[in-house]
This record gives structure tokens, sequence and C-alpha cells, in this order.
């Protein structure tokens, strides 16, 4: 048909206020992310730890009803519903999140670099501040899909199996812990993989340096530790040292002999980490790439 | 209101200068932004939309500041870049949506504009296919579609035909015409097809090694071709045009054995070939003003600029 038969209308409206079109960038980022099927299948290996403490819980909660010391016995299990057990869980919800973090970058932002997306939203009416909040919001909410969400259920679960409500009531800093561990991790990590994604775009350079950050540096502190005898080698496991800031988070809970030295230090090294990627991230993030 | 003002503008990448001094005006309508590769266009238009600060300079466009209005004047400015953009999964209707939400539209209202910018250009059939699954036509579409979605008041499109097939180029440059001409819409067409240029464009701006080198109506540039006459006759003309060029005429064959191109003296009048012919017993069949094309236009300009060292 010929294009002047075909009336083209104008538009008239109001603009709204840029930082909004931060959702529009999160919707579409998760978007491109959930349709791919690996994401599933990683989506689920992450949830089968958490159906496994779901069923405990209940069955624990059955039991302890009708037998108490069998109650104690899955106690074992750590699933006793304390800050440390929750705290656990979303630590061994890691390797999951590492997994789907490294594929996930080279599609949040990597593929911008590659196939002109930063242009494309660069050139509308955001600029780079809502840009970088809009993705390092999508590879968050991947990041509290996969810890936080389950934990709070988890929490849920816990409080609605006892007899009352006193586990809400007395266990308030419980549901903050879960709440400021995630939103840590959260934070560090969509800033890391944001900041490398940026860089190396492509998915299999990107997965090899996470896992040289998430597991060769750790095991190459563990190996100084031993080789050095100094402890401190120990922090550069970064997921550890999220583990011991986000311990804060939860008040009280037992206190291994060398922990207050490390969380200081990791208290240190988790801002510099993120300034450094935040650095690196604005950096990157231009409408022009330079061709000489 | 002025379309645009740049004033002395300069940008450097590094110790690269992608731009050097450039001042210009225009009005609003269809403007032609040509350069070879490298000679800074892609740099200019993206000083335009704000999206990079000139190292010096100043600029306004549609009365926004270039450096400090970056916001306010994309949501008046729809771009269209270059290089290939994709974001894979996305729908078309849904990519060009997403530019909508992206320039400030609510989403209810981004997506029925979506449907209606698709539909007018064409692509009404394909709105629900995949992006990456379009051929190169179609992809050019719809990111004119993404840059049309909020209704801006001036597009600025970079290399629009590049990589169409002739029908493609064809449609392309119809659309544009059609934008420019019956919906009031201002453009800038940056490309190094000329024949773009000529073809939607009423003015002109030339760049060349980062440089400004000409700006104006093409037809006011072509003007500077005045005095030229492409001359056709019967029979033998030799000493017609013996006669012309003992009158201080240039005359320039080019092989066609009844035809020539006449460059004549100042105050010359037309009559006089008809005169000459008369004396010679030629009939004079054609005697039209040679009309530059902008391609000619363009390797006199820079041809010049070259000479003068720039």
């Amino acid at each position: 048909m010929a294009i002047e038969t075909l009336g083209y209308r104008g538009w008239s409206g109001a603009l709204r206020w840029p930082w909004l079109a931060c959702w529009p960038i999160v919707r579409t980022g998760l978007w491109l992310v959930l349709r791919r099927k690996v994401f599933w299948l990683l989506l689920a290996l992450g949830l089968f730890n958490f159906l496994l403490h779901f069923a405990i819980i209940y069955t624990k909660a059955t039991i302890s009803v009708e037998n108490p010391r069998a109650g104690r016995f899955l106690d074992n299990f750590r699933v006793t519903g304390t800050g440390e057990a929750y705290l656990d869980f979303m630590f061994a919800q890691g390797t999951v999140t590492m997994l789907l973090l490294a594929f996930a970058g080279s599609i949040l932002v990597g593929g911008d670099y590659q196939q002109g997306g930063l242009v494309f939203y660069l050139s509308r009416r955001i600029d780079r501040r809502h840009y970088v909040l809009g993705k390092l919001l999508a590879i968050a909410a991947i990041v509290l899909m996969i810890t936080t969400a389950p934990a709070l259920a988890l929490f849920l679960e816990y409080g609605m199996l006892s007899s009352s409500l006193d586990y809400f009531l007395e266990n308030p800093r419980i549901l903050l812990g879960i709440v400021g561990y995630g939103l840590l991790m959260a934070a560090v990590l969509s800033l890391l993989l944001g900041a490398i994604a940026s860089w190396v775009h492509r998915a299999v350079p990107l997965v090899m340096i996470w896992a040289g950050i998430f597991v060769l540096l750790p095991v190459l502190g563990e190996n100084l530790r031993h080789v050095r005898d100094n402890r401190l080698w120990r922090l550069l496991s970064l997921w550890r040292d999220l583990r011991m800031l986000g311990k804060s988070f939860f008040g009280s809970l037992r206190v291994e002999r060398d922990e207050p030295e490390l969380a200081y230090w990791a208290a240190w090294i988790v801002p510099a980490v993120c300034l450094v990627c935040l650095l690196l991230l604005v950096r990157r993030v231009r409408a022009v790439e330079v061709v000489k | 209101m002025g379309l645009l003002a740049l004033e002395q503008v300069t940008h450097f990448y590094g110790q690269l200068c992608a731009l050097r001094n450039v001042s210009v005006e225009a009005e609003p309508g269809a403007i032609g932004l040509v350069g070879q590769n490298g000679a800074g266009k892609s740099t200019m238009l993206k000083i335009l939309l704000g999206l990079v600060r000139p190292t010096q300079g100043r600029g306004e466009v549609l009365g926004h500041d270039i450096r400090r209005s970056g916001l306010e004047l994309r949501g008046r400015v729809g771009y269209m870049p270059e290089a290939e953009v994709l974001l894979p999964g996305l729908r078309g209707v849904e990519f060009v949506a997403l530019a909508g939400e992206l320039s400030g539209m609510p989403r209810r209202h981004a997506l029925r504009r979506a449907h209606e910018v698709l539909s007018y250009l064409g692509l009404e059939e394909a709105r629900y296919r995949q992006h990456e699954e379009y051929s190169v036509g179609m992809k050019q579409r719809a990111k004119l579609a993404a840059a049309l979605v909020h209704d801006p008041e001036l597009l600025l499109l970079d290399e629009p035909t590049a990589g169409l097939d002739p029908e493609g180029r064809e449609a392309m440059l119809e659309l544009l015409g059609v934008l420019a001409r019956k919906h009031g819409k201002s453009l800038i067409l940056s490309t190094h097809l000329l024949s773009d240029v000529d073809r939607v464009c009423e003015s002109v701006v030339i760049v060349h090694r980062g440089e400004i080198v000409s700006v104006g109506r093409i037809e006011d540039l072509r003007r500077h071709y005045r005095g030229r006459y492409r001359l056709r006759w019967q029979g033998a003309a030799d000493e017609f045009l013996h006669d012309l060029e003992a009158e201080g005429v240039q005359v320039q064959r080019d092989g066609r054995p009844d035809e020539a191109l006449a460059i004549v003296p100042e105050g010359w009048s037309t009559r006089t070939f008809f005169a000459l012919a008369d004396n010679r017993k030629i009939v004079l069949c054609g005697l039209e003003p040679e009309h530059e094309n902008l391609e000619a236009v363009y390797h006199r300009v820079i041809g010049s600029s070259i000479r003068d060292g720039h």
C-alpha cells in the first residue's frame, strides 16, 4: 500500500519523568533473560534447594507436633528458623546465582554493546544514570529472585507453621537480615556484573572471568592462607566477604574466632570493589565508539 | 524559531579531532549532511542530539542548549542510528513501544502509537514477528518507527538507506520525502549517498575532515553553475563550434557527435547561439541550462576545499 494513502497521526501528551524509564529497562532486561531455556533450568536448580528446605520445614513442623524428640533431630539439618539458617540458605544459593548471572551478563549488558542497544537506549529521553540504574536493577532482580525471595518464603512458612504469630513478633531482626543480606548481594553483584559485562561483552570470556572471581580466587585464597599462614587471604573470596557483612544484618549470630577481623577488612574491600565497578561501568557507558 | 544553531563547535576524541570550529544555522526543513566516511557526520548528529558534549563551542537545537538540555532535546528529536539495533527476543511492536516508553510516553500510549507507526511504515503484518527475523529493509523501517514513535519535530537520520536494495531504498526515500513535505517533519539526513540528499532535501551541509566546507540551499549551490548550456544540433557543426570559441565560449565535447557543453562568458545572451547557428545553417534543436547535480557540487566544493589547504 502506498504510504500516501495511510494517514500519519501525530501524538500529543505529557512526557513522563525520565527516572520512570528505568522500569521498561528492567522489564525488558528480565524478559530477554527469562525467555532463554537455560535460565529456567538454572532457576529450577536454585528452586530445588528451596523446595528441599520448604519440605523439611513442613515435615519438621508436622513431626514436632507428633514427636518433639524427632523434631529436635531434624534441627541437625539447620532448618531451625534462626537467622543462621537463613544466612546459610542464602549463602548456599550462591552457586546457582553465580551461574545464572554469568550467562545473564552477556544478554543484559554485553548485548547492548554488540548489537547497538546502547545507542538505542541513550538516544531516548534518558541519560547514562537512568540506563545504568535500569540495568543494575534488572541484575539485582535476578539475584533477589534466587536468594531473597525464597528465603522470605521460608521465613513465612516457618512462622505460619508455628502455633502462633510469636515467631514473626519475636524475630523481626531475621526479616531485616534476610532483606539486608539480599540487598547487599544484589547491589554488589549487579555492580560487579554490570562492570565486567560492559567491558567483556561475549558470554564465554565473561563466564571465564566470573568463574575466576568466584571459583579461582577463593581457592587461591585458601591455598595462600595455608602457605603463608595468614587468614586474611580468605578475603579473596568475595562471596564469603558478602556473607560476613550480611551476617551483621541478622544481629547476634555465632561468631568464629577470626571473624571480626576479617569482617573489618571485608567492610573495606566490598565498598572498594563497588566503587571501582561503578567507575568502570560509568566510564564505559557512552553513546560513541571512537574510531581511529 | 530556527531549527539549529551551532557556534564554533569543536570536538576531540582524545587526540583525534572529529569536528573543528563548526558554525552553522538552519531553518526547519529537510537538510542533508554529506561527507566522506569519517568526516564527522555521525559525531555532529550525536552532538545535535545532546549525546556527545562538544569539547568547545555552543549550540541550540529547537531552542534547547545541546550542553545542558539533552533530555528535553531528545524528547523532541527522533534519532535513527546507522548501526543495527537489535534487542533479540522483542517483537517489532514491543521494540517500538520500548522506544516510546524510553522517550517518556506512558506504556499504554507507547503501545498504541507503536501499532500506528508500524502500520504507517508498512510493517503492519510484521508487527508481531521477532525483531531479529526482520530483513534489512524491515529493520531500517523499524528503526525509523522507533525514531518516530513519540512524534518528534526533528528526525536525525544516520545513513537511513544503508544496506537497502534498490526497491527498499526507493521506498525509504519516498517515505522520508512524505514525512518532510506532507507532515512537516524536519529532517537531518546524514549520508554519503548524494543522490539520497538530492532526492529528499532542500538544503545541504557538506562536511570534510571535521569542517563545514559548504552550507546552503541545494538550488543556490547549483546556481554557481550558471553560464553552462548543453547544446544539441542537427548537421555538421564544426564551423559553428569554431565561431562559438571565437566569441569566447568554451566548448566541451563529451564524445557525442551532436551535443556539446558550452561555458559562456559574462554578459552572454542565448540569442547569440541561434544567430551563430543560423549563420552556419545549423538547426539548433536543444539549448538547456546545465544543471549541476549534487554530486558535482560536492566534488567541486571538496576540491576547492582541498586546494585551499583544509
